[in-house]
């Protein structure tokens, strides 16, 4: 079943050696998987597909792109889990970290599509029921959400994602992002202040409108 | 409970909040709760996840990765996909049509390119038949 099990240069291990507490819940799943175990596998999908999914779409601003990256992810995880060090990071911070170099890599492949003609670059992440949208304050407001995150510099968006969907640390963050921990900090720091001013904005300008 | 409170509960029963006992452990989440109330970038936190929040099924998605695992592709290839495309079969005909050209000129260069021996044949006066210089030479055996 696992005959194809090669390492993947792709994928890195979690390089930096900050002490966590260890959820045994993942690290267990991990050890399953790496013997072959496909049942782990889904219960690990389970566990963590849809944060995964949440971040690589607001990453991206594509399902479509997402579903693929999520789909890769799991499939490295197949591959490597064996690779994984306990001793080193969490599993969540693994997975993000593969996530978020698959995301690079899936912008960098569209970027080189829509500059052949292949593709067009188009935010395409499915707002809930967008005519319902409108109807009330609250979604409105996450709307400008929506639109203030993709209006961010792509690392800061990263950084606000991997701290709100996967729930990170800053020094997750930084080994996820591979920078230091000052910088992790930095970026999550501009972009929930570039956050604030387009909700800020998008409500003077929503004042005005009413008024 | 109090911040002082948790911070000495933290180093008596450790950092994870669930596995203090009770009544400890729900004090404690009522303080990180109040906290969070209180953080406005916890808040900001709380709201982008939120507007993250994206339809999806995790069944689903776990029979397509176990699809690709038994198909043995992680990704499918660029270039069956760049060569069924519009801008990528154009890109192949315009390719094939330079290879041809320049091929074709090649041919050309080599067939038009006359030898040392005819070209002694021509300065010598003798006809530059097909046959080559072959008639001539019996021409002059005849002599």
């Amino acid at each position: 079943m696992r005959g194809s099990d090669s390492p993947s240069k792709s994928c890195q291990p979690v390089a930096a050696t900050v002490q966590h507490d260890q959820p045994r819940g993942d690290d267990e799943l991990l050890a399953r998987i790496a013997g072959g175990n496909q049942s782990a596998l889904s219960e690990l999908i389970a566990r963590h597909g849809r944060g995964l999914r949440m971040f690589a779409a607001r990453y991206l601003g594509n399902a479509g792109d997402a579903e693929d990256v999520v789909q890769e992810v799991f499939v490295t995880v197949w591959k490597q889990a064996a690779r994984f060090d306990p001793a080193k990071g969490r599993a969540s911070t693994w997975l993000y970290r593969i996530t978020a170099n698959r995301c690079i890599d899936q912008r960098r492949r569209r970027a080189l599509r829509s500059f052949i003609g292949l593709d067009d670059i188009r935010d395409e992440v499915a707002a809930p029921e967008a005519d319902a949208e409108a109807t009330t304050a609250a979604r409105q407001e996450l709307a400008i959400v929506r639109d203030g995150l993709s209006r961010l510099p792509e690392r800061q968006r990263m950084a606000v994602l991997l701290r709100a969907v996967g729930d990170l640390d800053i020094a997750a963050i930084a080994e996820v992002m591979g920078g230091s921990i000052g910088s992790a900090e930095q970026l999550l720091v501009r972009g929930r202040r570039a956050l604030r001013d387009h909700l800020a904005m998008a409500a003077v300008s929503r004042e005005r409108e009413s008024s | 409970m109090t911040r002082d409170e948790f911070e000495r509960h933290s180093l008596r029963f450790g950092a994870a909040v669930e596995t203090w006992p009770a009544p400890f452990r729900q004090q404690a989440l009522a303080l990180l709760a109040a906290e969070r109330k209180d953080d406005p970038d916890a808040a900001l936190d709380r709201l982008v996840l939120e507007a993250a929040l994206t339809d999806g099924d995790d069944q689903a998605l776990a029979r397509k990765v176990l699809a690709r695992i038994e198909a043995g592709s992680a990704r499918p290839s660029l270039l069956p996909r760049l060569l069924f495309s519009p801008a990528g079969f154009a890109a192949c005909v315009a390719a094939v049509l330079v290879a041809a050209t320049l091929a074709g000129y090649q041919v050309a260069r080599l067939q038009d390119d006359p030898s040392d021996t005819e070209l002694l044949a021509l300065a010598s006066g003798s006809s530059l038949a097909d046959g080559g210089i072959a008639a001539d030479a019996e021409g002059e055996g005849s002599l």
